[in-house]
């Protein structure tokens, strides 16, 4: 009984010496961050962890957040969601209910974003997803926003850049039907591309599924059907394998994808093969000017690698929440409030001048933006090529 | 020796005393919890204990420590110690009505002290609600991997189709969804309904479990295993081709009907069937066929009828937990129901002990708990529990709590 009588005693006295430290009843103003920092996708989370970290840099540099005329401390609260359905929602209902965070930042992928997004609206929190593309986060959620385009939009954009710089009319199209993102984007392409061509443009539409690593019977088929250019919005990994297989069987026409091949390790993987080859996305590191190239060096000098998409729109939904509570005004308080304030601001933001470009949030929380064609050059680096906007 | 002396000192209270200690420990923090809180310096009640805190901001240790002792450990002992007597007189005197008057007043008194633990945040509601389902799931498998002794791998595969089953039954019948249109029932039938849509989530997951086990249980051995893993990847591209159902973006917007009542009321049948289907001849059947199948075909067992019931009944609760998870989550994506829950499962299973209804709640209690504590420590999180895990495997091969029959009658009688 002494031994736990006197531990008893230290934890008192201890605890009563160190609480003034923690005593402070300011108000702070608390944004959440939900990231894949473990699990499949570690690479998405680190991203969006160094982005905010640098964000919160700048905010401290500045002595807080000015709100009103008045500067408030910032706290991050940065939470992993394993890249995992349910964990991502348990992070957002701590964060919501025990952090009282004010605002969420994340989670990334729309197959957490979506069942995030749902407790973050009916707890009334607003939530900006910077990367996810499905639709259903933000449909019928007031509270629910986005920082980046649609797949109904890229799918068109890809299409309809294609068409103009080599003027082609039979496509072929690689996806992974397995997997959410590449299957929405590889269909809203073929119906952007037979909308221009006609019906049986799109000369071959091949599947595989996730984690396969033999593309050469599908691409194959797809340099049999007489296509002139291959359309596949695959990540990182796939991008590599299929480029490099595709040159390996003969096919030598234009190879185009999407924003998931934005990720640096496209080209470390890919190698020459994918030099000279095309894709949209959120925006450009190498030529990039003004604000971009800030953020580029500067994040490219503290953490060694020129940030990917996910790290730039991080940073820009970072940037989105600044403003919808500066323009909000004021800091009451009282949580709720202050959420349906911020909420009410975000929607109310027009002409956002972000890194990836310029924003306006539509009813449904989902920015208008203009999509980039990057090239990628004889040296490896991204180059910006054109702008597309809607 | 100090060891021994607190032993003595709790060795008469009944279970009965701690419910009514944890009781009163729950209602001090609902009282008391934001005074002390302001006193102690802390922002906000501790959820899980305080361990959340202690990892992010390890200045706060002493008075989180100091607020866990105040409000859970001391009151809990007390109480627990100085109700003894009376607790024992109650629970001798419970057990002259039937066994199940006195097991629904424990249940019932230790559901209070769960709700009111959780009355304080969403957060450890949510936690609740996934540590129930996973104590389901872990129980189902104990069956087969346990009780059996065979080694499936396609719970994950049963989930998913218990999640789907009882998804689209309810989104059919009471959600305006872009997928199957307007609701066909008012939304009031939908509590009622609910149990029906679990029910049919279970029976798919059966049917499935039985085809898989006309074809593997004819052999011996490893091929369940494969057979059963085969299984579980079968279903998950089978989901995600089904665009009925979303394919791979997933299904949403399930009504809200899962709250922590019905979860833990589903939880308990769970517990309930699975001990008593276990201690049935059935499951010493189930046993004999594990230690040794020729020796028990020789006594009369009917082997593989018995090993074809237990699958079917293991295959059915993970379905019934598959339903509950999709509603508590109120999303599914096949790409939930891979690998990684394969491991956590068997992990679950295989930390708390093989063959034990204790075994398995222990495990899917602590993993669970330890994955939302550890959080904090990202990366290091995968480095820890799996070190406990191997730990426990040469320590305790199988298991914490293994080999450990649940006899209902002996945890509800005075401890005197």
């Amino acid at each position: 009984m002494r031994k736990v009588s006197l531990v008893l005693v230290s934890c008192l006295v201890i605890g009563l010496i160190l609480s003034p430290c923690v005593w402070s009843k300011t108000k702070t103003i608390k944004v959440g961050i939900n990231a894949p920092l473990t699990g499949d996708i570690p690479k998405v989370g680190e991203g969006t962890k160094y982005a905010a970290q640098m964000w919160l840099e700048d905010i401290k540099s500045a002595g807080g957040l000015e709100v009103g005329g008045k500067k408030y401390p910032v706290e991050l609260v940065i939470e992993d969601n394993e890249s995992k359905a349910e964990s991502a929602v348990k992070v957002n209902t701590k964060m919501i209910t025990y952090d009282e965070v004010m605002v969420i930042v994340g989670p990334q992928a729309s197959s957490q974003a979506i069942p995030a997004g749902e407790v973050a609206n009916n707890y009334k929190t607003p939530m900006i997803s910077p990367w996810s593309t499905n639709p259903d986060t933000t449909k019928n959620r007031p509270f629910i926003f986005r920082g980046c385009f649609l797949d109904p939009f890229q799918g068109p954009v890809a299409a309809n850049f294609i068409k103009e710089e080599f003027g082609f009319t039979k496509a072929a199209i690689l996806y992974d039907v397995a997997s959410d993102y590449p299957k929405g984007l590889a269909e809203f392409f073929k119906e952007a591309w037979e909308k221009a061509n006609g019906a049986g443009s799109v000369v071959a539409f091949e599947s595989f599924t996730t984690k396969d690593v033999d593309f050469s019977s599908q691409l194959t088929k797809i340099i049999k059907s007489g296509a002139e250019v291959l359309f596949t919005p695959q990540y990182y990994n796939e991008v590599a394998l299929i480029v490099q297989q595709a040159h390996e069987l003969g096919w030598n026409k234009p190879i185009m994808g999407s924003d998931s091949w934005g990720s640096a390790e496209t080209v470390e993987l890919c190698g020459k093969d994918c030099y000279g080859l095309f894709f949209s996305t959120h925006y450009a590191a190498a030529g990039a000017k003004g604000a971009t190239k800030a953020f580029i060096d500067r994040y490219n000098k503290k953490y060694g690698y020129v940030p990917d998409d996910v790290g730039a729109l991080t940073w820009d939904a970072l940037g989105i929440v600044q403003k919808a509570i500066q323009s909000y005004g004021k800091i009451t308080g009282n949580v709720e409030k202050d959420r349906k304030g911020v909420r009410d601001a975000l929607a109310k933001i027009k002409e956002f001048d972000g890194i990836t470009g310029k924003m306006t949030f539509t009813e449904d929380g989902d920015p208008i933006k203009c999509a980039v064609i990057v090239r990628i050059s004889e040296k490896g680096e991204y180059e910006f090529y054109k702008s597309v906007c809607p | 020796m100090l060891k021994r002396r607190i032993g003595d000192l709790f060795i008469r209270v009944p279970l009965l005393g701690w419910l009514i200690g944890i009781l009163i420990a729950v209602t001090l923090e609902h009282l008391l919890g934001d005074l002390l809180v302001d006193v102690l310096g802390l922002s906000k009640i501790p959820v899980l204990f305080g361990f959340v805190i202690m990892l992010k901001k390890p200045l706060l240790m002493p008075g989180v420590i100091l607020y866990v002792l105040l409000i859970y450990i001391i009151p809990i002992s007390v109480v627990a110690r100085l109700s003894a007597w009376p607790a024992n007189r109650l629970a001798a005197r419970l057990l002259d009505f039937p066994i199940w008057f006195s097991v629904v007043i424990h249940l019932g008194l230790f559901y209070a002290a769960l709700h009111m633990w959780s009355g304080i945040s969403a957060y450890r509601v949510l936690t609740l609600k996934l540590t129930l389902i996973a104590i389901m799931v872990t129980l189902s498998l104990n069956v087969v991997n346990g009780y059996m002794g065979e080694f499936s791998c396609s719970h994950p595969g049963f989930m998913a189709l218990g999640a789907y089953a009882a998804s689209v039954v309810t989104v059919v019948l009471f959600v305006n969804d872009r997928l199957f249109g307007p609701a066909l029932l008012a939304p009031a039938f939908g509590p009622f309904i609910f149990p029906v849509a679990l029910i049919t989530g279970g029976m798919v997951a059966a049917l499935g479990a039985l085809a898989i086990a006309i074809p593997s249980f004819r052999t011996r051995g490893d091929y369940l295993a494969i057979v059963s893993l085969a299984f579980m990847f079968i279903i998950k591209s089978m989901i995600e081709n089904l665009e009925v159902v979303g394919g791979p973006r997933g299904l949403s917007s399930q009504p809200d009907y899962a709250s922590l009542p019905i979860v833990f009321l589903w939880t308990i049948a769970c517990i309930w069937m699975t001990n008593n289907f276990v201690q049935s001849i059935l499951g010493k059947a189930l046993n004999a066929v594990r230690d040794d199948e020729m020796a028990a075909n020789a006594m009369t067992v009917n082997t593989r009828r018995t090993k074809i019931v237990a699958f079917l009944f293991a295959a059915f609760w993970a379905g019934v937990a598959g339903g509950l998870f999709a509603h508590v989550i109120r999303y599914v994506n096949p790409a939930t129901f891979g690998l990684q829950k394969l491991a956590e499962v068997l992990a679950m299973v295989y930390f708390g002990g093989l063959n034990s209804v204790y075994g398995s709640i222990v495990g899917a209690v602590s993993l669970s708990l330890l994955g939302e504590a550890l959080r904090p420590l990202e990366i290091f999180k995968w480095i820890i529990i799996p070190l406990l895990l191997i730990i426990v495997m040469i320590y305790r091969p199988t298991g914490l709590v293994a080999f450990k029959e649940l006899n209902v009658r002996n945890l509800v009688k005075p401890k005197q």
